[in-house]
């Protein structure tokens, strides 16, 4: 999608997600965190570092919110009861966590904002960043409702891999540097290596061919990947992936900011969904005993 | 006399042998002319066949001309494509099944050369090299930034393998971004290879237009 496109198209462009968007998708990535199985590890955060190469801010930046963790683990604790609970019981009770990183909006507030169009939709439904387009403006950061984009306010690529450490850098991914926004792909590199495949085999990607490197780690397999365009086009993409399998079986649907569940015991979720940002990352609510 | 009668041997609707040989005679220089001409064009190189169009292709035009890289060897491309008839894919075997084409390991220029052209410099230098157990340190001459992802194996798929198109012809192909490299020794920088170059062929050959296709 060019700059042109974007320009030509621009009132179809600015559609919500209630009118259908205005993508013609050939894939629809997204995916279902079951808050059930996280056990807060960060095992994906150490993941996604590995993977794309974030860079390490340091102890005294990260303290300062500079941190390039594209995947974090947001901690909500519960209330202390200072009724009659005694204290044993409020740590049982303990934390939540919430895996939280880029939902892939399919009406993403980021997009429109750019004044460059550095950020845009891709025919496969990612949320994409172009690093060498992106001038630095920070609109898109502040335009986030989920604040998953992170701005390079620094060179990290000399304090973050010295010498050695430069070895370990994945060759399928730019190293990103002052003064760019940077965000999760849904390892993109993945998706494009499994496309160039299929696409070398003369067949459609399969299921489950691949994974994002957070899914993958994942010691519970919390995080379920996979192609969603059924859901918006049924028949589409790859066909009933484990992923909109899981997005039926719970009854969220794309392009909606308010659900109607007909069942009160189905668990799934989007964040901020009364946004009208139609995110592409289901959460399955955290059952537990009272 | 030998000539006009074995054309007009098989003429079947001329009864009488003096008509035969008088519309021979009148036709004669035609004949004479025409066959010289055949004659002349079938002991001609035939540059033909290379000029052959590649069938779905619009290849593209920019030129650039830049420094020329040195190498540690002066190979010479010209010697490997032009008078030898060596296929681009024989050394750069990746071309066609990854994203970079490659560099040929010393072991496959030692293939040939344990035995041919021995006595020559630039095979005595690599020599020395094979017998050090070390790759000459070639430099990088088609080089495209970091955040630019380029894959080989589609284009090759889309132009030659995909496209009923000869795979002993691929140099054209590949002259598209890598100019004509059969007439060069040390292989020279001669398109662009600038975001410009790659839409405008992109454009020309309905190729993706999506940013992320090829921004990492």
């Amino acid at each position: 999608m060019s700059l042109q496109n974007i320009i030509e198209n621009w009132s179809s462009y600015r559609k919500g997600a209630e009118q259908g968007g205005h993508h013609n998708y050939e894939h629809l990535w997204g995916m279902v965190i079951d808050l059930n199985k996280c056990t807060g590890c960060g095992a994906c955060v150490t993941a996604c570092y590995a993977e794309n190469n974030l860079a390490v801010v340091g102890h005294e930046k990260y303290s300062r919110n500079l941190g390039m963790n594209w995947l974090r683990i947001e901690r909500y604790w519960d209330e202390p009861d200072l009724g009659e609970e005694s204290v044993a019981e409020y740590q049982h009770h303990g934390a939540s966590f919430l895996p939280m990183h880029c939902q892939h909006c399919s009406s993403a507030t980021c997009e429109p904002v750019c004044p460059v169009a550095a950020t845009y939709h891709t025919p496969d439904g990612l949320n994409a960043q172009v690093y060498n387009r992106c001038v630095g403006s920070r609109y898109c950061s502040n335009n986030c409702p989920y604040r998953l984009r992170y701005f390079n306010f620094y060179s990290y690529y000399e304090e973050s891999w010295p010498a050695p450490l430069h070895m370990q850098l994945n060759p399928d991914l730019t190293v990103r540097d002052k003064g760019v926004m940077e965000k999760c792909t849904f390892c993109v590199q993945r998706i494009r290596t499994a496309k160039d495949t299929a696409r070398r085999e003369r067949r459609k990607v399969r299921d489950g061919e691949f994974t994002t490197a957070c899914a993958q780690t994942c010691p519970t397999s919390a995080m379920t990947f996979g192609d969603l365009l059924t859901l918006h086009t049924p028949g589409g993409g790859v066909g009933e992936t484990e992923a909109a399998s899981l997005w039926k079986k719970h009854q969220v649907e794309l392009g909606k900011s308010r659900q109607q569940k007909q069942n009160p015991e189905l668990r799934g979720y989007r964040v901020f969904e009364g946004l009208n940002t139609d995110p592409r990352v289901l959460f399955l609510e955290r059952v537990r005993e009272v | 006399m030998s000539v006009t009668g074995l054309l007009f041997s098989g003429h079947s609707s001329c009864t009488r042998a003096d008509t035969v040989v008088d519309r021979g005679i009148r036709r004669l220089p035609v004949l004479v002319t025409l066959f010289v001409l055949c004659a002349f064009a079938f002991f001609l190189p035939q540059p033909a066949q290379a000029q052959s169009p590649i069938p779905n292709a619009v290849p593209p035009t920019d030129t650039y001309s830049g420094p020329r890289v040195e190498q540690p060897i002066e190979f010479p491309h010209d010697v490997h494509v032009e008078q030898n008839g060596i296929n681009c894919m024989y050394c750069h075997t990746y071309a066609r099944r990854s994203k970079v084409a490659g560099i040929p390991p010393t072991s496959k220029c030692m293939g040939c050369h344990l035995v041919i052209a021995t006595d020559k410099p630039r095979i005595q230098k690599l020599t020395e090299y094979w017998e050090k157990r070390e790759p000459p340190p070639w430099n990088k001459v088609h080089d495209l930034p970091d955040f630019v992802h380029f894959n080989h194996e589609k284009h090759i798929d889309r132009f030659v393998l995909g496209n009923d198109f000869p795979v002993e012809r691929v140099k054209e192909v590949c002259a598209f971004c890598h100019g004509e490299v059969k007439n060069m020794t040390v292989a020279e920088k001669s398109r662009p290879l600038t975001m410009g170059f790659c839409q405008r062929c992109h454009q020309a050959n309905e190729g993706p237009f999506d940013c992320w296709k090829c921004h990492k």
